[in-house]
């Protein structure tokens, strides 16, 4: 049991993001999976609220 | 190095220093959901600009303010999200359970930032299955293909849970068996 949270506890231990996106990147590199794999949102299903957001991100400068 | 762009681990950050805040508070954590999950569970094969969250609302929006984000204003601006000027991101609160309540809530990923604060992720088995959801909806024809990449980049996971949670999510239409390409 983890003890991270007082108001969460969990059966599964804490895992290093660090450490998780490196694994997770080679095994990107040994399936060869590339950015091309993982299409991104068509944006038919955003809220307004989520489009107003969106674009409040971009008048300040954010770009992804 | 980690693989994860700047201003997502930044986020990331920040969303666990609030995460912290909340439960000193005797609040539950909120749980990353959402594109943001989908860019830390494939090392950053997507990027998505804002960051969804399940939690209570009010806690989590007081806890953003104290961390510099601000609430968009201006005309046409009807967003519920917060943004931080100088991290160029947001955050918004897409609802207070998580995926209605069919998510298990003890698969929930427990992860270490890089400021030595945790926050949690939805489980990469109710992510691939919430995908799916939306494949199945028809209005996200995109989100069969990052459900596969998930699924194929994802070790450990419950196959038999994943199997159940895609059927709640697709009204029994699709299964595991639909993700092996």
């Amino acid at each position: 049991m983890t003890l991270a949270f007082r108001t969460y506890k969990s059966s599964r231990p804490a895992i290093s993001l660090d450490a998780f996106g490196r694994d997770v990147a080679r095994r990107r590199a040994e399936l060869g999976i590339t950015d091309a794999d993982m299409p991104r949102n068509s944006g038919t299903r955003r809220t307004e609220s989520k489009k107003a957001l969106l674009k409040a991100i971009k008048d300040i400068g954010g770009n992804w | 190095m980690t693989p994860y762009r700047p201003a997502f681990t930044a986020a990331l950050e920040i969303f666990a220093a609030v995460s912290q805040n909340m439960d000193a508070q005797g609040i539950r954590p909120p749980i990353l959901v959402g594109g943001a999950a989908a860019e830390l569970y494939s090392s950053g094969a997507i990027a998505t600009g804002d960051f969804d969250v399940v939690t209570r609302q009010d806690a989590f929006e007081a806890a953003l303010q104290a961390h510099g984000f601000i609430h968009p204003s201006g005309p046409g601006m009807m967003t519920r999200g917060w943004i931080h000027p100088d991290l160029q991101l947001g955050f918004e609160v897409v609802g207070a359970t998580l995926l209605d309540g069919l998510a298990d809530l003890d698969r929930v990923r427990l992860f270490d930032a890089a400021n030595g604060d945790q926050f949690l992720t939805i489980a990469p088995e109710d992510l691939i299955a919430d995908r799916m959801g939306q494949y199945a909806s028809g209005s996200a024809p995109e989100m069969l293909e990052q459900a596969r990449t998930l699924f194929a980049l994802s070790k450990d996971l419950d196959l038999h849970y994943m199997e159940r949670r895609i059927r709640e999510e697709t009204g029994n239409d699709f299964g595991v068996s639909d993700l092996q390409v």
